[in-house]
């Protein structure tokens, strides 16, 4: 009784691990723009800076979910919008892939996210990463394919 | 099947005209009951050629290896190699074309289709055969496959004995071929392809997770898939690093700072993230030999994971491996067109 208590309570004050790849040229703006427009958002998303959201290799992912996250959200310019013109249509492609393949061995479809974010969107940053955290904290801890080494 | 006396006095002809360095083929193995692959470098060795049920094995890999050799070996024949290759095999020799590992001119392709047939998978014709040592695969008319045993001889489905790649075999005939044996047989009397992974993918989350768990659990990282597959070539991997070297003079620092992506011990999260890292890496790659399952010494079901990831690039980007080595590859290549709606 004390025990289901204890894991309610828990559960209430899990705080998800979130590491966000973000593209330098738009979603990372769009962060900058959430946080200078003093919009209110989980605090729990790890920004990782990367160049392109097409330089996102699939083991950055599976590397972060190793390294104990319990989602990974990767971010980059819309469709046509990229800085080296189609990395992003590179990166939809190959994470698409990715995707499909954490859920085929099992992990929850809800863990892995893909947006886009351009640098006007400060608003759609902090929505994305609060529908992100909500999801995960009813998710629970990734354990799947944490390191236990 | 294929008549091989025709693949014989091919063979013969090329050494004998000094067109090639090598055939490489099968003939007959000393050990069990499969064909083992075999180097032939003279007129006569081509006598000793075999093609049949239990020629399995898929001889690109020996295309990939024999260029390390080559690489180390300094030698200056530069004469192609001949190569005896099935459909699955010529797709990869397709797809190591269509990333420049090898020229097109530094390989003869002799093709034979497999027509209705396809190879035996030795772990089902065991069973099968209930106790008994399988001499001698050979098929029947009409899709039978005749085994020959110590005491006598059985005849079994095709269906129930063949490999389960070739039953899910879209084109059992090699594109690519500078010589064809055989017929091209479009129509596979053995039902529809991705029947497996279709079957998997249907089920719960709970279950694929636990399915998925229970064979990680158990994968000993013997490497056997990654050193049996013609695709997996790069000299640096990255369960070992060759380009970081741990000498006397290595600081305790360097070691620290290097990045380590996944770790060599044989735990379920790290064999997890090696079969999934090694999936990712042949998606749009793999041609489905099956070899990998096949070496795998605890039986883990590895062609799951690639022919779901093959069945994604063809529904999604209508995208087949190893049909033509000038398209551009699965992902170095995009569309408007691609799945969009995944994306927030």
């Amino acid at each position: 009784m004390q025990n289901a208590a204890a894991a309610r309570h828990d559960a209430q004050e899990f705080e998800p691990k979130v590491v966000a790849f973000l593209c330098k040229w738009c979603s990372s703006a769009g962060s900058d723009l959430a946080g200078v427009s003093r919009l209110k958002y989980p605090a729990n998303a790890v920004p990782i800076q990367v160049m392109c959201s097409g330089s996102v290799s699939p083991i950055y992912i599976l590397s972060a979910f190793n390294k104990g996250a319990d989602g990974v959200l990767v971010s980059g310019c819309h469709p046509g919008d990229c800085h080296y013109l189609k990395g992003n249509y590179y990166a939809r492609r190959r994470l698409f892939l990715v995707q499909k393949l954490l859920q085929f061995v099992g992990v929850e479809a809800d863990r892995f996210r893909m947006s886009w974010v351009s640098a006007a969107e400060g608003a759609k940053f902090a929505e994305v990463i609060t529908d992100f955290v909500n999801d995960l904290k009813a998710l629970g801890p990734q354990t799947k394919l944490k390191a236990n080494r | 099947m294929v008549p091989v006396d025709d693949i014989r006095a091919r063979a013969r002809d090329l050494l004998q005209s000094g067109k090639v360095r090598a055939v490489l083929g099968y003939r007959r193995g000393t050990a069990g009951l499969l064909a083992e692959p075999a180097f032939m470098t003279t007129a006569e060795e081509t006598a000793a050629l075999v093609l049949d049920p239990t020629c399995v094995e898929n001889l690109a890999l020996y295309l990939v290896n024999e260029k390390k050799r080559m690489k180390h070996a300094r030698q200056s024949d530069r004469r192609p190699l001949g190569i005896v290759a099935k459909g699955c095999d010529s797709r990869a020799i397709t797809v190591l074309l269509q990333e420049n590992h090898i020229r097109r001119d530094e390989v003869v392709v002799l093709g034979v289709s497999c027509e209705a047939g396809g190879m035996v998978d030795t772990r089902k014709l065991n069973k099968a055969l209930r106790g008994k040592v399988a001499t001698q695969v050979r098929f029947d008319s009409e899709g039978d496959i005749n085994v020959s045993h110590l005491g006598g001889s059985t005849t079994l489905p095709a269906r129930d004995v063949l490999a389960n790649r070739c039953l899910e075999c879209a084109r059992a005939y090699p594109l690519d071929a500078d010589f064809l044996f055989g017929e091209k047989v479009e129509e596979r009397p053995y039902g529809p392809r991705f029947t497996a992974v279709a079957a998997f993918a249907e089920t719960s989350r709970e279950e694929r997770s636990a399915f998925w768990d229970a064979h990680f659990e158990r994968c000993i990282r013997c490497y056997a898939c990654r050193a049996v597959c013609p695709m997996c070539y790069c000299d640096e991997c990255v369960v070992d690093s060759t380009s970081f070297i741990v000498g006397p003079t290595t600081t305790a620092d360097e070691k620290a700072d290097r990045v380590r992506w996944i770790n060599r011990s044989a735990t379920r999260s790290e064999n997890a993230m090696y079969h999934m890292v090694r999936a990712m890496h042949l998606a749009g790659r793999c041609t489905d030999c099956g070899e990998c399952e096949r070496v795998c010494p605890v039986n883990i079901p590895l062609r799951l994971l690639n022919t779901m990831l093959e069945r994604e690039a063809l529904e999604m980007f209508q995208y087949t491996p190893g049909l033509d080595a000038e398209q551009p590859s699965l992902i170095s290549s995009f569309r408007d067109g691609d799945p969009n709606d995944f994306v927030r």
